[in-house]
């Protein structure tokens, strides 16, 4: 894995999806905002939901759940994690964010392959037996993105 | 530390000098008797070995030093100026030009394909053989003062001469000095400063010095100094006042007078620092110049922008929002608020104006050598370089342009013998221009070559599918001309190291389209081509007609809308499947922006709002729910998420904050 070991401890933020939880690294998060409008770009991706209006600039806005493929109504996605990633800005419509979790590398279980989220996920992280959380990989995720056709 | 500091100013700098040494060198080849130009190039030159020589860049500074020779011999009359000889300084100025880059690049001036040792004795042979054949003068030279003779040229400038004469007139002295300190002294140029102090302060001034003041400054001497004063004290107080001050060896003076230089004592030497004055007076001259304007960061320059965007926005929203209150007392604040913000962003938009000789400055040499390996003799004419454009077009116009004189050079012009047997003027004409016409920018590109086959396009056109035979004997040149910007569609049976693959047209229709211009060609056979660009003035700020489609608003530039009219559902016909209405005996296509735009759409019935779009040449009509009314847009990049989306060139945040996309009207249709 291309995580450096030499990090004991590291922070993510953790959001629900559905009835999942899931996390992505903070050091991409610039910030978190309520849904606001979304101005729809016809003929974009399908995973992506529009464009708003962030403080003048022009943010793409993607479905969370639509590219994890889990069925969750658009209605109920009331939050957007800004996060820069790379050269790209793009936010990404989750349910509810939970807050920022530290995480030890014990918790850390990077040898679990998801056979439904594929590379978009690089493990899980244990807080306890029944508190599981999905480590999403932003950058995976965004060059999908990016690379994907409509 | 330093050094980094100082090596963005040396590579603007540097630039700066390559670009109008490559101008003065164009002007030299056409004039080699032009003394001026000689003289500006070798100026430069030197001005570039010394910038060099700072920056510690040795094989830069060595290149420069020979050329540099070389010109001081052309000026001297001792060298001629051949065409070998120009084609070699060309090619030095393009290994000097490589250097920098190299700088930039890997920060030193190693160039590893050239031997820049073989390329300095290279000129040094220049020097040598003609040396040889214009021997009496140097040797003369070498053995009055032969240490110091070595390129340096002997020839009296006018200006100067003009300063010491008008001074004699006035009743001075004018004096040749040469200082020479002991053997071993300490601080050199403190001694130096103290002589030039001494001669200053009996009344007199010091019109050059050799090796120049800045030299002097950094102790680059060795023990003498040369120069030549005006003062009104006669020798005797001169030579007394300077040998009072300490260190000093020996003091020699003469009499200078300019315009009887064979006095034969040593006016070798007196020229040599006459020479080298008009180098400082003018190098004065550059700083002076470079006073008056300030480099700016380009990054700084766009978030001025992008502020005077949003103030922009802001402006429009607190005017929106009073609207509604119809409050008398705000009125005039607000319309001083508008004044204003459009004050400043006229001047905000001045300052990212640049003129296109920015990007015209490197063609004529591009030209040059182009015409020659074709073979070709080509008058290369400029005009309107001083029109302003956005320096975000700059960057990008630049290809474009050069692919259509490419074109104009390789298939354009003829060949002398071609164009003698069709009673054309033997050499070639390409002018390229650039005017203000409204809101738009236009460059052209105009040949008198041999213009384009109409016939040869049309058969390609039918063997590529593009038209059928029936249609295009109906079709108009206009439209024929067209097919040239298809991809893969080449006309030049042999493909030719310059161009004809084909990839020219559609590259420069892409480019220009990117920046929301267009491109047209006009062209007679035998008479002519003319490649036409439009570029909006610029790219941040457009003026927009914004409709309404559902519920949503989407804003279409100004420039390129031609009228807005009601179509009834009877005005409406279909020709081979496809929608058009007629206005005026014109046929025109008509889209449903919904259609388009693939999104859902309950149609009512009755007048439809269209609006009808023109791209150069072509209109089509673009049928949406409601006209908004006109607005001036900012324009905000969608990003690489949306690279896919062709039909949106951007989008623009609107005065209440909401958003509307930019249609990208040229791929529509």
């Amino acid at each position: 894995m291309n995580l450096d070991t030499a990090v004991e401890e590291f922070e993510v933020l953790s959001f629900k999806l559905g009835d999942q939880d899931m996390a992505f690294d903070v050091e991409n998060v610039e910030m978190v905002i309520e849904t606001p409008q979304i101005t729809r770009v016809p003929k974009s991706k399908n995973v992506i939901e529009g464009i708003i209006n962030l403080r003048g600039k022009i943010v793409a806005v993607a479905n969370l759940p639509k590219i994890l493929d889990l069925d969750v109504d658009v209605e109920k996605l009331k939050s957007v994690i800004i996060m820069n990633v790379g050269d790209v800005e793009i936010g990404f419509l989750v349910e509810e964010v939970n807050g920022v979790m530290r995480v030890t590398e014990d918790e850390y279980d990077r040898n679990v392959v998801s056979e439904k989220f594929g590379k978009k996920s690089k493990g899980l992280i244990k807080k306890d037996e029944n508190d599981l959380v999905v480590y999403l990989d932003v950058n995976e995720i965004v060059s999908e993105i990016v690379s994907a056709g409509t | 530390m330093m050094k980094e500091e100082y090596l963005s100013v040396f590579v603007d700098e540097s630039r700066e000098t390559l670009q109008s040494l490559n101008d003065n060198l164009l002007k030299l080849e056409s004039s080699p008797e032009d003394m001026e130009t000689v003289n500006e190039v070798f100026r430069l030159l030197h001005t570039l070995k010394g910038m060099a020589g700072t920056m510690g860049f040795e094989n830069m500074m060595k290149l420069c030093h020979k050329m540099e020779n070389v010109l001081d011999k052309v000026r001297g009359g001792n060298v001629k100026l051949t065409e070998s000889l120009m084609d070699k300084l060309f090619t030095g100025v393009d290994i000097v030009e490589r250097m920098v880059n190299n700088i930039v690049e890997s920060g030193n001036d190693v160039l590893e394909d050239i031997d820049v040792d073989s390329i300095v004795r290279s000129f040094d042979e220049i020097q040598g053989t003609e040396t040889e054949t214009e021997s009496e003068k140097t040797e003369e030279k070498k053995e009055e003062k032969p240490e110091k003779m070595e390129g340096i040229p002997i020839e009296v400038e006018e200006p100067v001469r003009n300063v010491v004469e008008k001074a004699i007139g006035e009743g001075f002295n004018s004096y040749y000095i040469k200082v020479t300190l002991k053997e071993g002294t300490q601080l050199k140029s403190a001694r130096m400063y103290l002589v030039f102090h001494k001669i200053e302060e009996m009344g007199g001034e010091i019109v050059k010095t050799v090796p120049p003041v800045e030299d002097i400054e950094e102790e680059k001497f060795d023990l003498d100094v040369d120069m030549i004063v005006i003062i009104k004290k006669d020798k005797e107080d001169l030579v007394r006042a300077i040998t009072s001050i300490s260190d000093i060896d020996r003091v020699i003076i003469k009499d200078f007078l300019p315009k009887t230089p064979s006095v034969k004592e040593k006016p070798e030497e007196v020229k040599e620092e006459v020479k080298i004055e008009e180098k400082t007076v003018e190098e004065r001259k550059t700083k002076k110049k470079l006073t008056q304007t300030v480099r700016v960061d380009i990054d700084k320059l766009d978030t001025l922008m992008n502020l005077m965007g949003e103030l922009v926005i802001a402006r429009s929203r607190i005017v929106d929002t009073l609207k509604k209150y119809n409050i008398k007392e705000v009125d005039e604040s607000l319309a001083q608020l508008s004044r204003i913000t459009l004050d400043l962003q006229n001047i905000v938009m001045k300052v990212r104006m640049v003129p296109i000789a920015f990007v015209f400055n490197r063609f004529p040499r591009m030209v040059r050598d182009l015409s020659k390996k074709m073979g070709k003799e080509v008058n290369f004419i400029i005009k309107g370089e001083e029109t302003e454009l956005d320096r975000t077009f700059v960057e990008e116009i630049g290809e474009p342009i050069l692919h259509l004189l490419r074109n104009a050079i390789d298939h354009g012009i003829e060949s002398k013998e071609e164009r003698i047997a069709k009673g054309k003027p033997p050499i070639g004409t390409i002018v390229l221009s650039a005017r203000h016409e409204g809101n738009n920018v236009v460059i052209e590109v105009q040949d008198d070559g041999r213009g384009m086959d109409r016939d040869k396009i049309v058969k390609r056109a039918i063997e590529m599918g593009l038209i059928d035979e029936l249609k295009a004997s109906t079709l108009p040149d206009e439209r024929v001309f067209e097919f040239l910007f298809t991809p893969g569609f080449s006309t030049k049976e042999d493909v030719s190291e310059v161009s004809g693959r084909g990839v020219g047209m559609d590259v420069v229709k892409n480019v220009v389209e990117s920046l929301n211009g267009s491109v047209s060609i006009e062209s007679q056979k035998d008479v002519g081509t003319k490649v036409t660009i439009r570029l909006p003035l610029t790219l941040a700020i457009i003026q927009a007609l914004l409709v309404k489609v559902n519920n949503y608003v989407y804003a279409i530039p100004i420039a390129n809308i031609d009228s807005t009219l009601m179509v009834s559902k009877d005005d409406i016909q279909t020709v081979q499947d496809k929608e058009v209405i007629v206005i005026r005996g014109e046929v025109i296509p008509i889209y449903k922006l919904w259609e388009v735009l693939e999104i859902p759409h309950e149609t009512e019935g009755g007048a439809m709002n269209t609006v009808i779009i023109r791209i150069g040449n072509r209109k089509y009509g673009l049928v949406v729910d409601k006209l908004l009314g006109q607005e001036d847009i900012v324009i905000k990049s969608l990003g690489k998420i949306f690279s896919d989306v062709k039909e949106f060139s951007g989008a623009a945040i609107l005065g209440d904050g909401s958003i509307a996309l930019i249609l990208d009207i040229s791929s529509i249709g």
